[in-house]
């Protein structure tokens, strides 16, 4: 059954630091998982949760984007009326401009107020789970809220990790007491996993409340003033769910694929909500008869000839005779050829590393070689 | 509607009775092939990439699986406002209503279907064949010689031309006599059931074929024949690609094996060329720490524990830790538990394999109730869809496993 309720995904996130891998494409087309972009998740998790209406703001490099969301036809969304709509800024940037979360949705008003559904869902594009939103939307109406925040229980982690999470203070009735906007202590274990629900009139009034006091943040300028005077409530996500904002965890992330309970639970194994990606038509992965491979998530169109260990394949990768790869993440149709050495690298797409060359990174901090690279 | 010059018929309805229980509940044109398609994915990619975009499906015998599988056409790029593909089943009208009595009979069912196009070609093709085959050279070839009819040739080794319908043909590659099955033929090209037509000339044909009593309705046995009775201009179209019959569990087998070989005979990931599917959603495939693979073709959504050998393994297969698979074909969805062994077989969609089982056993204590040499032959083991075998059970080799075999 359908929803009363749209979806709105930032294609951005100007905490993330990529490096290379966002120099060519926006965080939320970074390649990841094998044969996915790492907004099909929560895109995914949208149209599983019969969401038929989503907007994507871009803000720049939306060409990769693009190309890779086309008409929204291979997640089901391409819809009359409602459907994918890929909505970038309506003006390049001012140098020493400001553009937050307020900004961003500022310049989408007229799409949100003409949009059908009655609720909004706002959402991050770099977190890495498989929820039912339909479930926090069921919870929101039910508890009344003005706006519902999704929190994720975390352990304690370390300062620098801290830096970029979001730490909420949540009550017995799943109130949120206090926000704490990129704290240096870690207080609570309820960490926001961007993403909260809210009515389409109360988000539009909020909005034009922020803009008129030049206010630019979500969390900071509309959450936090108004934890008083609205009902803000916190839905705890129990499932697997991580952050993807910097090149050691999403090496880390990309790389905890190799456990079971992870990929059955992430590509929707145990809820049937499978995780859906554009179609490339490529063939079954080929193993040769030299082949040596042992824990490894291996996408289709491969050509293996050596050995592969603890890795990641994306789509159409070739690895020569003799070749040894550990514990790498390989992008699409990239190539290394016969007796190539390669321990902890991230090559991005269409990467070509000629035989008998080796490339050794730090399992602390991968080596990233960059999209069409020929080594 | 928008007039189309050239319409392709695929004819989809046969039953394919030599692959067994593959077909009990399926068209022959929607059996698994080469670990994600099926076979009539090669025809319709080759219409979408010769650029026909008007394509009717005939279908009759078990059509579910077959109209859910093409659907909207989306796959093959044949969803189109102007166009697109047609599931076209038999109907009935306020005369009368039939099943499609033979292939000619099927065209002449769809009279009006392709009437709306007003084509000036129609292509006719049959959904049970392996190949990469580009129809516009075919087309191209029919229109510059005039012809009527214009018929697609593959050459066959000598001692195998008994077996086809046989184009006798002039140095000018004019069709002068054919052939059905000659004890003893004066020529090696066989014919591969693609034909290009003049549209008015085979409308004609049709409709005096259909009023014929004594015909039985068949292009190579009717339709064909009376056209050179005739003194029509039909031509051979020369192909020498890869073309295979995948009509019995041997052909089929050996079809999909021929894909693992060094230097195969049709090579799958020619981005030029790419053979469309409805792709399954489903994440890559893993491979175990105990896993060994070696020689083989496996598909996104699997779980490797055990070992693979020469072997097509399809989506969403499980094989777990000590399992043994060599020289077999795995359909989707099937789980083959631990320490299992498969040798030779084609193990149908969604079938468990018990603990410790052996499928193409040659020792004298297999199970050998299902032996069924009229379907399986050559040792080639073939266990139906959704079939259980239990732990420990030895199924003997040529057999064709219809039931559930609990011990």
């Amino acid at each position: 059954m359908k929803n009363d309720l749209m979806g709105l995904i930032f294609a951005e996130n100007p905490e993330a630091a990529m490096g290379e891998l966002t120099s060519i494409r926006s965080l939320a087309a970074v390649p990841f998982g094998g044969r996915y972009r790492i907004i099909d998740f929560v895109l995914s998790n949208m149209v599983n949760s019969a969401i038929i209406n989503v907007g994507i703001n871009t803000q720049y490099n939306h060409q990769s984007l693009s190309d890779h969301l086309g008409t929204g036809k291979a997640w089901d969304i391409d819809r009359k009326g409602n459907g994918l709509f890929i909505l970038p800024p309506k003006e390049a940037f001012e140098p020493g401009e400001i553009r937050g979360g307020v900004d961003i949705l500022n310049g989408i008003t007229h799409y949100i107020s003409k949009s059908r559904q009655n609720y909004v869902l706002v959402s991050d594009c770099n977190i890495i789970c498989n929820i039912d939103y339909s479930e926090v939307l069921k919870f929101h109406v039910e508890n009344n809220a003005d706006i519902t925040l999704v929190y994720t229980e975390i352990p304690m982690i370390s300062t620098k990790e801290l830096s970029t999470k979001i730490m909420l203070d949540v009550d017995g009735d799943n109130k949120i007491k206090d926000i704490q906007v990129y704290p240096i202590q870690q207080r609570t274990n309820a960490s926001y996993m961007h993403m909260f629900i809210i009515e389409k009139s109360l988000l539009l009034e909020l909005l034009g409340d922020a803009v008129a006091h030049n206010k630019h943040y979500i969390a900071k300028d509309i959450l936090l003033p108004n934890l008083d005077r609205l009902k803000i409530m916190g839905y705890k996500y129990d499932g697997y769910c991580r952050k993807i904002d910097n090149v050691k965890n999403f090496f880390d992330v990309n790389l905890e694929l190799l456990n079971k309970e992870v990929r059955n639970e992430l590509f929707g194994k145990n809820n049937d909500m499978p995780i859906y990606t554009k179609v490339k038509d490529t063939i079954p992965t080929k193993y040769g008869k030299g082949a040596e491979v042992s824990n490894s998530f291996i996408a289709n169109g491969c050509v293996i000839e050596g050995t592969v260990k603890n890795s990641i394949l994306f789509r159409g990768v070739h690895i020569g005779k003799g070749a040894v790869v550990e514990n790498c993440i390989i992008m699409q149709n990239s190539q290394v050829m016969d007796n190539c050495l390669l321990e902890n690298v991230v090559f991005d797409k269409e990467v070509v590393l000629r035989s008998g060359r080796k490339l050794v990174g730090q399992d602390t901090y991968p080596m990233v070689i960059g999209k069409k690279t020929v080594i | 509607m928008k007039s189309k010059e050239c319409v392709a018929m695929i004819l989809a309805g046969g039953q394919g009775s030599r692959l067994g229980i593959l077909t009990r509940n399926v068209a022959k044109p929607a059996v698994p092939f080469g670990g994600k398609y099926r076979i009539i994915d090669f025809p319709l990619s080759n219409c979408a990439h010769s650029g026909i975009d008007t394509v009717g499906v005939l279908t009759q015998y078990q059509p579910l699986e077959l109209n859910t599988y093409i659907g909207n056409g989306q796959p093959w790029d044949l969803d189109r406002s102007n166009g697109g593909v047609y599931v076209l089943p038999p109907y009935t009208s306020a005369e009368k209503g039939e099943w499609y009595k033979g292939t000619a009979n099927a065209i002449y069912q769809n009279i009006g279907f392709i009437k709306q196009f007003n084509p000036k070609y129609v292509v006719i093709l049959s959904g049970d064949h392996i190949y990469k085959m580009d129809y516009s050279k075919m087309i191209r070839q029919h229109k510059k010689a005039n012809a009527d009819a214009t018929i697609a040739v593959i050459e066959v080794p000598w001692d195998e031309a008994s077996r086809f319908g046989i184009m006798n043909t002039d140095e000018d590659l004019n069709i002068v006599e054919f052939e059905e099955k000659p004890a003893e033929p004066k020529s090696n090209l066989a014919s591969m059931g693609v034909y290009c037509f003049s549209w008015d000339v085979l409308e004609k044909y049709l409709t005096d074929d259909e009023n014929d009593p004594e015909s039985e309705n068949d292009f190579g046995k009717n339709i064909i024949p009376k056209m050179l009775e005739s003194g029509l201009k039909l031509i051979a179209h020369r192909f020498d690609g890869y073309w295979k019959d995948v009509g019995t569990v041997k052909s089929l087998w050996e079809a999909n094996m021929e894909l693992l070989d060094d230097d195969p005979g049709i090579k799958l990931d020619d981005d030029d060329w790419r053979i469309y599917s409805r792709n399954p959603i489903a994440p890559p495939h893993y491979v175990a720490p105990e896993a060994k693979l070696r020689n083989c073709y496996i598909t996104e959504g699997c779980d490797v524990y055990g070992e693979v050998d020469h072997s097509v393994i399809f989506d969403n297969v499980t094989i777990e830790e000590g399992a043994k698979i060599e020289d077999s074909i795995i359909f989707p969805g099937a789980v083959i538990k631990k320490d299992a062994v498969v040798y030779k077989s084609l193990i149908g969609s969604n079938v468990v394999v018990g603990e410790d089982s052996r499928i193409g056993s040659n020792d004298s204590s297999a199970n050998d109730f299902y032996i069924n040499s009229k379907i399986c032959t050559d040792d080639i083991t073939l266990i139906a869809p959704d079939i259980e075998i239990g732990d420990g059970v030895k199924v003997a080799s040529n057999s064709m496993v219809t039931d559930n075999i609990a011990e």
